[in-house]
């Protein structure tokens, strides 16, 4: 192959362009919807970044220094991401990807498959990143009228800084690959995710942002920032990052910091290839034995399975369900991030210190059970779409075997139901408990939220999987089907129940509780309407998972016909 | 010409091919026979660069695999069994990516894709997506993206599998013209019969090991009996039919 590396791209492009060009249904409202959501996150992105630059100003030299660390800090935070970023989809484009098939069978020279793979690895790796940049950094910009050299060099500081990252991580997985057997690469990565979840909460743990807060805690502050300003952060890309852009922030020029980022990209990118070279293709080889991997027999899932009350065929039907998903460690990789952020929402409602505001400390946690309530709402629906609406999708090519059985469609779908049900119902149940209890609720919310969030949780799960099946996608991969026309559907209902639910509940409580704290006695009228709002969010939640489910069995049967 | 000398891929504990040396002189349609699990498809990948062997040397029309891989596999056409096609791509638009891989581009290009559509009876679906594409359709345009860059040397594994008797014929059709000018082919597959009719000389695999190596009769005066069905033949040769333990199950 004469062509140079960008041709092995193509593809790539010209399927974009082969999507765009035929769209296909309910495309204009996912770009529609996403679109929207995507330039109120950049817009609130900027606001925030503006706002807080602007702020600093006021503090003069403190705020140039707070700018300093805080641009630092936000460039660590991201190097973090961009590094396990960078080892998970290396792991994908060099070794896991279909398309290897095709390209290494090819008289493509080395070095520009690897030129190519590692492009794709970065813009996957760092695509969010660079979306969550802009904003912040015009916003910054715009707040310090800062000259265009700064735009021009934020591109410059970002893209060494980006590529740094991502080198070391894909350089990782080729070690991986390389020294552990295969099979166990995969493993490797959960446990690295793990370690990078820990790591994002410890750090937080650490550096306690919430003494900020207090003022009491003043003198406390000057330990803060020393803490902040670790020793090895100036060895790090993170705060080259930073010193450059501060400096052409300032109209200046950093030199130093600036060709420390550039020269040591390079310096990554030449080590990497040369690695590449090395040992690609027997990492490429060795990879290609997954298939072989070793069965984890889990055989608990059959104990647990044969002690429940179930038939013959949901008893299968489940075991097959739950060993599937266990045995499929990219899976459980999804489930990573989540578990940090819900590791992070549960600390954040220990350190909420609502107490120093005694006359509103009441109110204000009560209105925060609601919050938490719909945050939980919103977290469920999250799940829902990335597990529970792709059951019926990730039977795939296999669904054959389903509709070719003497399993009746209805019995099929709602095997899914209970399978999706039961831990998400304890994961929801025990996130909304938790951050009630450390958050100290009136009892009265703790219990309305125990059980608002079990009718939410079978809403949310009978909404998933009845859509999941009026839309299948049974081609595709199954962790797209989220974003796919049924999935973008499912949000949008969902997040409309989560809404609906939440005002049904949250009025009839507030009025109760008022009515405690101000021992004013309610009229039976409005007693009623209370019951009768709390009735219809109960009535609601059974009819949008009820309804869901049968138009799921419907688009079943209607397949077999 | 393919040669493979002594080659052995492991994983682990198990080995999957054994010290297996086989070679395909130019013209020669070379079919490659086993049962499921024998290290057939195994063999093929890595002589089509996709798996690393424990041992031995791989030589594609005089490059060293190991040596020299971009010669070799720009040599080398290959059909695998299970073919990885970009789906959102027509076509058209999939062969000229892999022309452009071997090299092929400029006006040259066009003529050529047009070319091997129509051979393949595709041209009707130059712009149409490959996702839409039946499976007998793909395993064709797999094949005319293998035959594009007109390899010296050709590795197909299993490549009747989905087609229609048209398709079939077709594909027998180019192998042979394939191999009256020269170019040395490797075949695996399933349907002995196929085998039988085509191949020059065949090899047949078990357990990683070759068994039996030459012309169909010779292979037929190997296992005892040179007037006996094919099937037969293999079966013999690969361990029993087991029809006795079929007739106790059923």
């Amino acid at each position: 192959m004469r062509a140079a590396f960008p041709f092995l791209l193509l593809p790539f492009v010209w399927m974009s362009r082969n999507r765009v060009r035929r769209r296909e249904r309910g495309d204009l409202l996912r770009t529609g919807l996403f679109g929207a959501v995507g330039l109120g996150v950049c817009a609130a992105l900027f606001g925030g970044a503006f706002w807080v630059t602007r702020e600093l100003l006021a503090f003069a030299e403190f705020g140039d220094y707070l700018l300093r660390l805080g641009l630092s800090w936000l460039f660590l935070t991201f190097l973090a991401f961009l590094a396990f970023s960078g080892v998970v989809t290396a792991l994908s484009t060099f070794f896991l990807a279909d398309d290897l098939r095709l390209l290494l069978t090819a008289p493509i020279p080395a070095g520009r498959l690897f030129l190519a793979r590692f492009m794709r690895t970065l813009g996957q790796a760092s695509w969010m990143v660079i979306m969550f940049l802009t904003p912040v950094l015009l916003g910054v910009g715009a707040a310090r009228c800062a000259p265009p050299a700064f735009y021009a060099s934020a591109v410059l500081i970002v893209a060494p800084f980006a590529v740094i990252p991502v080198a070391a991580g894909a350089g990782a997985t080729l070690l991986l690959v390389n020294i552990l057997p295969a099979r166990r690469a995969r493993d490797v990565l959960m446990l690295v995710g793990l370690g990078f979840a820990a790591a994002l909460v410890l750090i937080l743990r650490f550096i306690q942002p919430e003494r900020l807060l207090r003022v009491e805690s003043l003198p406390d502050i000057a330990d803060f920032f020393a803490t902040l300003q670790s020793p090895i952060t100036p060895l790090l890309p993170s705060f080259w990052a930073g010193e450059s852009l501060f400096a052409a922030l300032q109209g200046g020029f950093d030199p130093l910091h600036g060709s420390a980022l550039w020269t040591t990209a390079l310096a990554g990118m030449v080590v990497l290839s040369a690695a590449e070279r090395r040992w690609h293709f027997a990492g490429y080889s060795r990879s290609q034995e997954a298939p072989k991997a070793r069965v984890t027999p889990l055989r608990i899932v059959d104990w647990v399975a044969h002690a429940l009350p179930l038939s013959t065929v949901r008893r299968q039907l489940l075991i097959k369900d739950v060993k599937v998903f266990l045995r499929d460690v990219s899976q459980w990789l999804q489930l990573l991030p989540l578990f940090a952020l819900v590791l992070l929402y549960l600390y954040n409602f220990r350190a909420l210190d609502l107490d120093r505001i005694p006359y509103m400390s009441g109110f204000l946690k009560n209105v925060y059970a609601f919050l938490n309530l719909a945050m939980a709402g919103f977290v469920l629906a999250t799940v829902a779409v990335r597990f529970v609406f792709p059951a019926v999708s990730s039977e795939g090519t296999a669904f054959w075997i389903i509709r070719s059985s003497p399993v009746r469609l209805r019995e099929f779908l709602w095997s899914k139901f209970w399978a999706g049900l039961v831990p998400l119902l304890l994961f929801t149940e025990g996130l909304t408990i938790a951050a009630n209890e450390l958050m100290g609720a009136d009892p009265f919310l703790k219990i309305v939220a125990a059980l608002a969030v079990v009718f939410m949780t079978c809403a949310l799960v009978g909404l998933a999987v009845g859509l999941g099946a009026v839309y299948p996608r049974f081609g595709a991969d199954p962790t797209q089907a989220a974003g796919s026309y049924g999935g973008v559907a499912f949000m949008i209902l969902a997040v409309l129940y989560i809404i609906v639910t939440i005002a049904l509940l949250g009025w009839p409580s507030s009025m109760w509780l008022f009515s405690r704290i101000r021992r004013v006695q309610l009229s039976a009228m409005r007693e009623f309407l209370m019951a009768a709002s709390f009735a219809l969010a109960i009535a609601i939640s059974v009819a949008t998972c009820l309804l869901a489910m049968r138009s799921g069995v419907r688009a079943l049967e209607r397949m077999n016909r | 010409m393919i040669a493979i000398e002594r080659i052995v891929k492991r994983y682990g504990a198990f080995t999957a091919v054994d010290d297996v040396s086989l070679a395909v002189a130019p013209g020669e349609i070379h079919g490659f026979l086993g049962p499921n699990g024998a290290g057939k498809t195994t063999t093929l990948r890595m002589i089509a660069g996709l798996l690393q062997p424990t041992e031995g040397r791989i030589v594609v029309n005089g490059h060293d695999l190991a040596s020299d891989p971009e010669s070799a596999k720009g040599s080398l056409g290959f059909v695998p069994d299970r073919p990885f096609i970009y789906e959102k791509l027509t076509a058209g638009e999939f062969l000229r990516f892999h022309g452009g891989l071997y090299g092929i581009d400029g006006v040259g290009i066009t003529a050529r894709v047009h070319e091997m559509l129509d051979l393949f009876e595709l041209r009707r679906w130059e712009h149409e997506l490959v996702e839409s594409f039946s499976h007998g359709m793909k395993q064709r345009l797999v094949m005319s993206a293998a035959f594009l860059h007109r390899p010296r040397a050709v590795v197909v594994d299993e490549p009747m599998v989905g087609l229609d008797p048209r398709g079939a014929r077709l594909i027998k059709a180019v192998f042979r013209r394939m191999s009256d000018q020269g170019v040395a082919i490797l075949m695996s597959t399933h349907t002995l019969e196929v085998a039988e009719e085509m191949s020059h000389r065949i090899s047949i695999i078990n357990r990683g090991r070759l068994i039996a190596q030459g012309t169909v009769d010779e292979v037929r005066r190997l296992a005892g009996d040179a007037d006996e069905h094919f099937t037969s033949v293999f079966l013999k040769l690969t361990g029993g039919s087991g029809l006795q333990e079929i007739d106790e199950v059923v």
